[in-house]
């Protein structure tokens, strides 16, 4: 079987308040998510689906079990090499967008260049800006000067500007009307229809309609598993795009 | 993260916010253009001491009547206390015994004067130092003479009645006159005005040295002060580096003379151009060292300010390094963004006050009349000053923001 891109393994996670015994957000979590695949977490607020994504994604370490991106343990790395799989591996996109105030779209988007070895910020940043179809001739405007659409594509370029394999996205579309979040879908179908693997963490159901496969989570555990034949998937290793019926991934038994 | 990038970036992040920017600076600004100001002063008041060294001679040391435990004593120049001098007992054998005893002294001008005296011209008169002295004196001094002649060693045999002013003198008793062989009066007696000398300055003490009525010493000692002993001996030596040595031979030689038994305390004393430099500086040091302690203080509270608002700008953009930290920042890149921001902050502000400095050297120096020198010491010192104050006010805000962990700083 072709080895999975994202894989977890018993991930729990446990926010300490002070002397208290702590509250479990995630509750041995296991899953693998293949190359190419476009993967929506689910669930309620609270259910755990913020901190499965900061998880696999190394923003945040996990209390127990283990996160393997490409057949690679990251969960016992330190910051500088987790800083590294954040720059190269990964790309973010916020439901705040989370660009810097007064500061160039083009600017925002080299971010993530400043933390590579390379001189050359400014064409790779137009190029991802391209990509995104965001209007060149507003390249150095600042985001107080843009649509809540078009700052977003602006943090979906820094997100792809180190071409990374994975775009992670919590609640892309949150802050947006609904034209808006339909261009933003599309673009993130149009991603991951050139090869890219996304997860995406939403509680709307017509935003999670766009992914392959969906995993609803509720109170710290994946509670279902399943193929969307409408939604989008690259992956070859997907399930099989003719079923209709929901079909639980051996991953969500476990978890029942 | 590449050097050039690590430092546009801090540019830009204090670009972001300009009025946190300049408040950070302002704090620094005040500090640097203190410390500007300040060593400027004391480099130009360095510069000046060096130039009335100068002027005292550098090959030149001076024998003073009185010892160091006499009460009054005649002031040195006209800066120290014009008083009625006491010791009697420096006589004009003494300097002859110099003269003929001490190899290393190549010429030997003792002179006499009791503190200030009146010399007047028709209705106007004029007080001022009046010294008696020897041709001699216009050799140890590289005294400059405008015209006519100086005292001669015929006008001291012959108890002659002439005078050599300084252009001071010329000007307060005769205006536009010419003084040239016009009969001044000093303390009552009359006197040829024979001389008049070129044009000094200042003396080590900040007398002016173009006040100055020269009479021959017997003449004066005779028939204006009535005394029959010396002010001082002015010795110049043959060698430069046999300065401290002459200085010892004339003690000795004149303990002898004076029977002064080991021990006893001198009647006079000897002072050198070391010496003169060393008390000078002391004096200044003790100025300059208060007023480098208030540029400290300015710097430190400047550093305490820029602490402060890093720290403040750090909370406030939680956001922001979460955000960096996400997209590949290691822990040193963010606390390098910070320290270069506080170091950048306090560099233009240092150079911002090195700047208002220049200003404020004008300033002292239009209002005070003290020279100011600005030299690249001082421009080394504010850039060194506000660079320091920067890395070290950045230092406990950089680490702070260095040790958020991303996700918690993007949850804010």
């Amino acid at each position: 079987m072709e080895q999975a891109l994202i894989e977890a393994r018993e991930l729990s996670r446990v926010y300490k308040k002070d002397d208290s015994a702590g509250v479990a957000a995630l509750k041995g979590v296991s899953l693998e998510i293949l190359k190419g695949e476009f993967v929506a977490l689910v669930g309620a607020s609270g259910s755990g689906k913020s901190t499965l994504m900061n998880l696999l994604g190394c923003l945040d370490r996990p209390t127990t079990g283990s996160v393997i991106l490409d057949g690679k343990e990251v969960s016992g790395l330190d910051e500088d090499a987790l800083a590294e799989v954040r720059n190269r591996k990964v790309g973010f996109v916020f439901q705040s967008f989370n660009l810097l105030p007064r500061t160039s779209a083009l600017e925002n988007v080299e971010l993530p260049l400043l933390y590579t070895d390379r001189s050359d910020l400014r064409g790779p940043a137009r190029e991802a800006l391209e990509v995104v179809g965001f209007p060149a001739e507003r390249f150095n405007h600042h985001p107080g000067e843009l649509s809540g659409g078009q700052q977003q594509r602006v943090a979906i370029a820094r997100a792809l500007v180190n071409d990374p394999e994975i775009l992670f996205a919590d609640e892309p579309t949150g802050n947006l009307d609904s034209s808006s979040s339909e261009e933003i879908m599309a673009l993130f179908t149009e991603l991951n229809r050139r090869g890219r693997t996304v997860v995406l963490v939403t509680h709307d159901a017509k935003v999670a309609r766009h992914a392959g496969r969906v995993l609803t989570m509720q109170d710290g555990q994946i509670v279902s598993d399943e193929a969307n034949a409408a939604g989008n998937n690259t992956s070859q290793a997907s399930n099989d795009p003719g079923a209709d019926r929901q079909t639980p991934s051996p991953n969500a038994e476990n978890q029942a | 993260m590449k050097k050039e990038h690590m430092i546009g970036q801090a540019l830009r992040g204090l670009n972001r916010n300009r009025l946190r920017t300049f408040f950070m600076m302002a704090g620094i600004m005040v500090g640097i253009t203190v410390l500007t100001v300040v060593l400027s002063a004391g480099m130009g008041a360095r510069e000046r001491i060096m130039e009335r060294v100068r002027v005292f001679g550098l090959e030149n040391l001076m024998v003073w009547a009185g010892g160091p435990t006499d009460q009054v004593r005649l002031g040195q120049g006209t800066g120290g206390t014009p008083g009625v001098q006491v010791t009697t007992t420096l006589k004009i054998e003494d300097a002859q015994a110099i003269a003929d005893e001490i190899r290393g002294a190549r010429a030997i001008a003792p002179f006499a004067r009791r503190g200030d005296s009146e010399a007047s011209w028709r209705d106007r008169s004029y007080t001022t130092p009046v010294f008696g002295v020897t041709p001699e004196w216009r050799d140890v001094w590289d005294w400059p003479l405008d015209r006519g002649s100086f005292i001669t060693d015929h006008d001291n045999q012959s108890m002659s009645r002439v005078a050599a002013i300084g252009p001071t003198v010329v000007r307060e008793l005769f205006g536009s006159e010419d003084p040239m062989g016009q009969m001044i009066q000093v303390n009552g007696v009359p006197f040829e005005v024979a001389g008049i000398m070129g044009v000094k300055g200042t003396s080590a003490g900040g007398g002016d040295m173009d006040a100055r009525v020269f009479v021959p010493l017997v003449t004066y000692m005779r028939r204006v002060a009535n005394v029959d002993y010396l002010s001082g001996i002015r010795v110049q030596v043959r060698d430069l580096r046999d300065m401290e040595a002459v200085a010892a031979d004339i003690n000795a030689l004149l303990r002898e003379r004076h029977n002064l038994a080991p021990g006893e305390p001198a009647d006079f004393r000897i002072t050198t151009p070391t010496e003169i430099t060393a008390m000078v500086e002391e004096m200044q040091g003790t100025f300059n060292l208060f007023l480098i302690v208030v540029a400290g203080i300015a710097l430190v509270v400047g550093g305490v300010v820029v602490a402060n608002i890093m720290l403040v700008s750090v909370s406030e953009r939680r956001k922001e390094i979460g955000l960096r930290r996400a997209v590949g920042a290691k822990p040193r890149d963010i606390r390098g963004q910070f320290l270069m921001e506080s170091t950048g902050v306090t560099l233009l502000g240092g150079i911002a006050g090195i700047g208002l400095g220049i200003v404020g050297n004008l300033v002292t120096k239009w209002l005070t009349g003290t020279p100011v020198l600005l030299t690249w010491q001082v421009l080394a010192a504010g850039v060194l000053f506000s660079t320091a104050v920067g890395v070290v006010a950045g230092l406990h805000p950089a680490r702070r923001a260095a040790a958020m962990a991303p996700v918690d700083a993007l949850r804010s």
